[in-house]
C-alpha cells in the first residue's frame, strides 16, 4: 500500500517536474515568437494587434539578409570541415591505440569545457598578433576557424558513441571477402557511422548557426543574425529582432528531430 | 575492438585520422593559449601593445583588489548554478532513463532543441518576458498583483536564472547517461533487502550516478564562470562577473596583457577548484574503502 | 595427400607477450581440424595468421604451396566464418551472401544465381533473401554467414568459434551442419574452439594448443586415450590421474608400484606408453566408463579398492566417486540401471583391462 503510493508520489514529481522543466526551457523562446508577430513599433505589451509586418521588414533590411547569408556560409562551412575532422577523431580515439592516445582525446576533447567567450578573446589574441605580423584581418574566415575549433568536439563525440556500439569485427569481415580498405569504408565503415555521422553535421550545423560568442570575437566587422540580433538588444529594440529569433529557430527544430529519427532507425 | 598492438604514428590510418585534429587544436587551442601566457609578461600604452617582457601587468592583477572581488562572485554564482542544475536536473534525467520511455525520444527533441539553440536568442527572449513591460508582470498585473513582485529583471537572481537556464541541461544528459547504465536489478536488489523506494534511490541510484554527477557538475562550472551574457544582459552589467571584466579589458580599455591575464587567472582559478573538489572526492572514496 | 595449408615457426608477441611461441601445422586438403584450448592459447591468434589479419613476427605460413607474406586479408583464398557472425547489419541476407563475389565485380546475374546455391546449400529458405540480418533467428544468421564465407569458393574455411554463443541444442545441429557441408562441398576446414567435445564430434584431427604452442596434434581418439599428459587428459570429461612409480623403463614397456593398485604383473605394454615416461613418478589414466565394479570372485587386469562418497544420476548413466585408502579421488562411471550396483558407503572393487588405460609424465 504504501510502496504503491509511493510509486504514485514519484510519478507525479518525476512528471511535474518534466513538465516545469520543458515549461521553463521554452519561455524565452515563445515569447520570441510572441513577439515578432507584434504589430507596434515596441516590444511591450498588451499587443497592439497579430501582423507578419516584421517578417516583411526583416526581407526587406539588406542588413539582416547579409546576416542571414553570413550565418548561412560559416555554418556550411564549417559543419562540412567539423564533421568530417571530428569523424576521424572519433575513430583514432575510440578505436586505436597508440603513443600518447590519453593526450590526443584531451587535446580533441577539451575546447568542450572552455567557456566560449574565452575562447573567442584567446583567439581574438592569437588572430590579431598573427594579423599584425602577417597583414590578415579577422573576418568571415577567422569566425570560421573559430567555429571549427570549438564544434569539432562536439561532432567528435557525437561519432564516436556511435563508434563505441560499432563492432569492428565487421570490417576484418569485409577484408576477407575481399575489400580495399577504400572498399570496406565504402561498403561497411561509412555506412554504418552514417547515423552518427549526420548527427553529428546537425549539432555542427546549429551550433555554427546560432553561434554569438565566438562569431561576436573572431567576424570583425561581419555580422551574422546572432550577432545582428544582440546589437539590437544594445539599441532599443523593435519586433524586428524577435522575428529574426523566430527564422533562426526553423531550421534548429527541423534538424534535431530529423536527427532523431534517423538515429531510431 | 580497441587496438592489441599500439599503433605507431608513422601508420597512414592513424595518421589521416587523428593529425587533422592534433594540427587543429594545437595552431588554434594550444598556441592561443600559450602566446595569451606570454602577452602577460608585456605593457600596454595608450592602447598600444609593447613587448617589454616584465611582471608589470601581474603586479597590476595581484594589486587590485577589485579584480578578486569579481572573480569570488564568479565562483559563487557558478557553484550556484551548478547545484540548482543539478537538483533540477535530477528528477528530469531519472524520468528519462526509467520512467517516460514513452515519450523518451520526443522529451529528448524537445529537450535538445531548447540547449542547442543560440544563447543570445534565448537570454534575449528572458529579457523580453521578465521586462517591466513583459509577459511575466503583464501576466501578474493582469490577475491583480502587484506587478512589482517580478522587479526581477537585472538582478543577481536573473543572471543565476539565465544561467541555469543555459547550462542545465548538460546536467540532464550527463545524469541521464550514467541512470541509463545502472543495473536495474540493483535497484530491485535495495527494494529486495526492505528498502522503500526512495530510500532505494538515495543509498542506490546517487551513489552509482556520481561519474555522471561529477562530469555534469565539471562542465556546467568550468562554462558558467564564462557566463557573459547573462550577467550583461539579465543582470543589466551591475554586478560584473569575470567574463564581462575581460571583455571590457580588450574592448573598453583596449589593455591586453590585463585581458590575458585576467582570462588566465580566471582559468588557473576554476581549473584548481574542479582539481580540489576531485581530490576531495577521491580522499573521500579512499577513507571508505579503507 | 598434399598439404593445402603448411605453418612452419610461427611466432607472434604483442609487446612484451608472446601469443604464439612457435606453432608448426600441416594441414591436408580436405581435412577438418580443430584448433582446441583455453582462452589465451594462441588458437586464435594463429587463425589471425593464417586469415591475414596480422603478419607473424617469424615464420612462413604457405596455403596450397604459395607463401603468404605481405598478402593482405583480401587476397588470400581464405574464408573467415567470425565468432560474433561479423554480418552486415545494413545489408540483406542476399546482399550479406553475394558481397564477396560483387568485390570481385562478378556480374549480377551470376550473385544472383550463386547466392541462390548457397541458400539452398545452406537450407535456407529463399524469402529470407530481402531480410536483415537482426530479423533471423542465431540458427539462420549461422547459416547466412556461413554461406557468405563459402560463396567466394576458398580453398580453407576458417571458423572462430562461431558456434560458442548458441545454446546447447542449437549446437548440436549447427555442428551436424557443419559436419554436413564439410562432406559435401570438399573444402579444408580450420576450426577453431575452446569446446574440445565439439572437436571431436566435428574434427579429422585435433590440435591442443596452450599457452602459445601446440601440445598434441592427432585423432580424437588420441586426443581421448592416449593425452600428451595431464592437461589434455583433463581437457575433456573427467578422467582419474593415479600417480604411480616407474621402477623400471625399457623399450618394451614399463614396470611400476603404486600405492592403491593391485596389478599382477605390474607391466604396461610400449604402445600404452607416452614418450615422456622415464623412471621415476608418472601418472596413470583411466577414464571413469573404462572401470567396472567388480562382484565378488570377478577378476581383472588390474584392481583398486574404494569406498563410494558420491553418486550422481545423470540419466543415461550414473557418475560415482569413490576414494581409495591412499585417500585418492577417483569418479567411475556406468550405464544407469534400475537397480543400483554400488550405494554410498560400499566398499568396493573397481576393474580396469590393461590396454585401456595409458601412462604419461607426471610434469605436463
Amino acid at each position: 500500500m504504501i510502496a504503491r503510493l509511493e510509486g504514485r508520489l514519484i510519478d507525479i514529481v518525476l512528471w511535474g517536474s518534466l513538465a516545469a522543466i520543458l515549461i521553463f526551457f521554452y519561455i524565452p523562446i515563445f515569447t520570441l515568437i510572441a513577439f515578432s508577430f507584434q504589430e507596434g513599433r515596441f516590444l511591450t505589451l498588451p499587443f497592439e494587434g497579430i501582423s507578419l509586418r516584421w517578417y516583411g521588414e526583416l526581407f526587406r533590411n539588406a542588413n539582416a539578409l547579409n546576416a542571414l547569408w553570413n550565418s548561412t556560409l560559416i555554418a556550411v562551412i564549417t559543419t562540412v570541415i567539423a564533421t568530417a575532422i571530428g569523424t576521424m577523431a572519433a575513430i583514432a580515439a575510440v578505436r586505436y591505440r597508440f603513443r600518447g592516445s590519453d593526450a590526443f582525446r584531451l587535446l580533441a576533447g577539451v575546447p568542450l569545457a572552455f567557456p566560449q567567450l574565452l575562447l573567442g578573446i584567446v583567439l581574438l589574441l592569437w588572430f590579431s598578433v598573427l594579423g599584425r605580423m602577417l597583414d590578415f584581418s579577422t573576418g568571415i574566415t577567422t569566425a570560421i576557424i573559430g567555429h571549427i575549433v570549438y564544434i569539432t568536439p562536439f561532432a567528435m563525440v557525437i561519432v564516436a558513441v556511435q563508434v563505441y556500439n560499432f563492432d569492428a569485427t565487421v570490417e576484418d569481415a569485409a577484408r576477407d571477402c575481399g575489400a580495399s580498405s577504400f572498399e570496406v569504408y565504402r561498403y561497411v565503415t561509412i555506412p554504418l557511422l552514417w547515423p552518427g555521422i549526420f548527427s553529428a553535421a546537425i549539432f555542427a550545423f546549429l551550433l555554427s548557426w546560432g553561434n554569438f560568442y565566438l562569431t561576436y570575437s573572431l567576424a570583425g566587422s561581419t555580422r551574422t543574425l546572432p550577432t545582428f540580433i544582440f546589437s539590437g538588444i544594445a539599441i532599443g529594440s523593435s519586433p524586428l529582432y524577435p522575428a529574426i529569433a523566430t527564422v533562426i529557430f526553423i531550421p534548429g527544430i527541423l534538424l534535431v528531430i530529423l536527427a532523431n529519427r534517423l538515429r531510431r532507425t | 575492438m580497441a587496438d592489441e598492438v599500439p599503433r605507431s604514428w608513422r601508420d597512414p590510418d592513424l595518421l589521416i585520422k587523428a593529425l587533422p585534429t592534433v594540427l587543429l587544436q594545437t595552431t588554434c587551442f594550444l598556441a592561443p593559449l600559450v602566446m595569451t601566457f606570454l602577452l602577460t609578461f608585456q605593457r600596454s600604452r595608450n592602447f598600444q601593445l609593447q613587448w617589454s617582457w616584465d611582471l608589470w601587468t601581474w603586479t597590476d592583477v595581484f594589486s587590485k583588489p577589485h579584480y578578486w572581488t569579481i572573480l569570488g562572485h564568479t565562483i559563487f554564482m557558478a557553484a550556484a548554478c551548478v547545484a540548482i542544475c543539478l537538483i533540477i536536473a535530477f528528477p528530469i534525467a531519472y524520468g528519462l532513463a526509467t520512467r517516460f520511455k514513452a515519450w523518451e525520444n520526443e522529451i529528448k527533441v524537445l529537450i535538445t532543441f531548447a540547449f542547442i539553440t543560440d544563447a543570445t536568442l534565448k537570454i534575449y527572449g528572458w529579457a523580453l518576458f521578465l521586462d517591466k513591460n513583459g509577459m511575466a508582470n503583464y501576466t501578474l498585473s493582469s490577475i491583480g498583483l502587484p506587478p512589482e513582485m517580478v522587479a526581477f529583471l537585472y538582478t543577481d537572481w536573473a543572471t543565476l536564472l539565465g544561467m541555469v537556464y543555459s547550462l542545465s541541461a548538460f546536467a540532464i544528459f550527463t545524469l541521464y547517461l550514467s541512470i541509463s547504465n545502472i543495473d536495474r536489478s540493483l535497484i530491485l536488489a535495495a527494494y529486495d533487502a526492505g528498502a522503500g523506494k526512495f530510500r532505494a534511490h538515495w543509498e542506490v541510484t546517487l551513489p552509482l550516478c556520481k561519474p555522471g554527477i561529477w562530469a555534469g557538475s565539471v562542465l556546467i562550472f568550468l562554462l558558467s564562470v564564462g557566463a557573459f551574457l547573462e550577467p550583461k544582459v539579465l543582470g543589466g552589467g551591475k554586478s560584473p562577473m569575470s567574463a564581462e571584466l575581460i571583455r571590457q579589458t580588450f574592448e573598453t580599455r583596449v589593455n591586453w596583457p590585463l585581458g590575458a591575464a585576467l582570462t588566465l587567472v580566471l582559468m588557473v582559478v576554476s581549473v584548481f577548484i574542479v582539481l580540489l573538489f576531485s581530490r576531495l572526492i577521491g580522499l573521500k572514496r579512499a577513507g571508505l574503502a579503507a | 595427400m598434399t598439404a593445402i595449408l603448411d605453418i612452419q615457426d610461427v611466432r607472434k608477441s604483442y609487446g612484451s607477450y608472446a601469443a604464439l611461441k612457435g606453432v608448426s601445422l600441416s594441414v591436408n586438403q580436405g581435412e577438418f581440424i580443430a584448433l582446441v584450448g583455453p582462452s589465451g592459447c594462441g588458437k586464435t591468434t594463429l587463425l589471425k595468421q593464417i586469415a591475414g589479419f596480422e603478419e607473424p613476427d617469424t615464420g612462413r605460413i604457405a596455403i596450397a604451396d604459395a607463401d603468404m607474406a605481405g598478402v593482405p586479408a583480401a587476397k588470400r583464398p581464405t574464408s573467415m566464418v567470425f565468432q560474433k557472425l561479423a554480418l552486415f547489419p545494413h545489408m540483406t541476407v542476399a546482399e550479406n551472401i553475394g558481397f564477396p563475389l560483387k568485390l570481385r565485380r562478378t556480374d549480377t546475374a551470376e550473385i544472383k544465381k550463386r547466392v541462390g546455391q548457397m541458400i539452398e546449400l545452406m537450407q535456407l529458405k529463399g524469402e529470407y533473401l530481402t531480410r536483415y540480418p537482426r530479423q533471423l533467428s542465431g540458427g539462420e544468421q549461422q547459416r547466412v554467414a556461413l554461406a557468405r564465407s563459402m560463396v567466394s569458393a576458398p580453398k580453407l574455411l576458417l571458423l572462430d568459434e562461431p558456434l560458442s554463443a548458441l545454446d546447447v541444442k542449437l549446437k548440436k545441429v549447427l555442428q551436424a551442419e557443419l559436419k554436413r557441408l564439410h562432406r559435401s562441398v570438399g573444402v579444408t576446414f580450420v576450426h577453431v574452439t575452446h569446446d574440445l567435445e565439439e572437436a571431436m564430434m566435428l574434427a579429422d584431427r585435433i590440435c591442443v594448443m596452450r599457452d602459445g604452442a601446440i601440445l598434441q596434434l592427432g585423432t580424437p581418439a588420441d586426443i581421448y586415450y592416449r593425452p600428451a599428459g595431464s592437461f589434455v587428459s583433463g581437457f575433456i570429461g573427467e578422467t582419474n590421474l593415479l600417480p604411480i612409480t616407474v621402477t623400471e623403463r625399457t623399450s618394451a614397456g614399463l614396470f611400476y608400484r603404486a600405492a592403491d593398485i593391485v596389478d599382477a604383473d605390474g607391466r604396461i605394454a610400449a604402445d600404452l606408453i607416452a614418450g615422456n615416461v622415464a623412471k621415476g613418478p608418472a601418472l596413470l589414466m583411466l577414464r571413469p566408463e573404462l572401470l567396472r565394479v567388480l562382484s565378488p570372485g570377478d577378476v581383472a587386469d588390474g584392481e583398486i579398492a574404494a569406498e563410494v562418497t558420491e553418486m550422481f544420476g545423470k540419466g543415461g548413466t550414473v557418475q560415482y566417486r569413490a576414494r581409495t585408502p591412499g585417500g585418492q579421488m577417483l569418479v567411475v562411471e556406468i550405464p544407469g540401471t534400475s537397480s543400483l550396483p554400488m550405494r554410498i558407503g560400499d566398499k568396493v572393487r573397481l576393474g580396469f583391462t590393461k590396454k585401456d588405460i595409458y601412462v604419461f609424465g607426471a610434469e605436463a
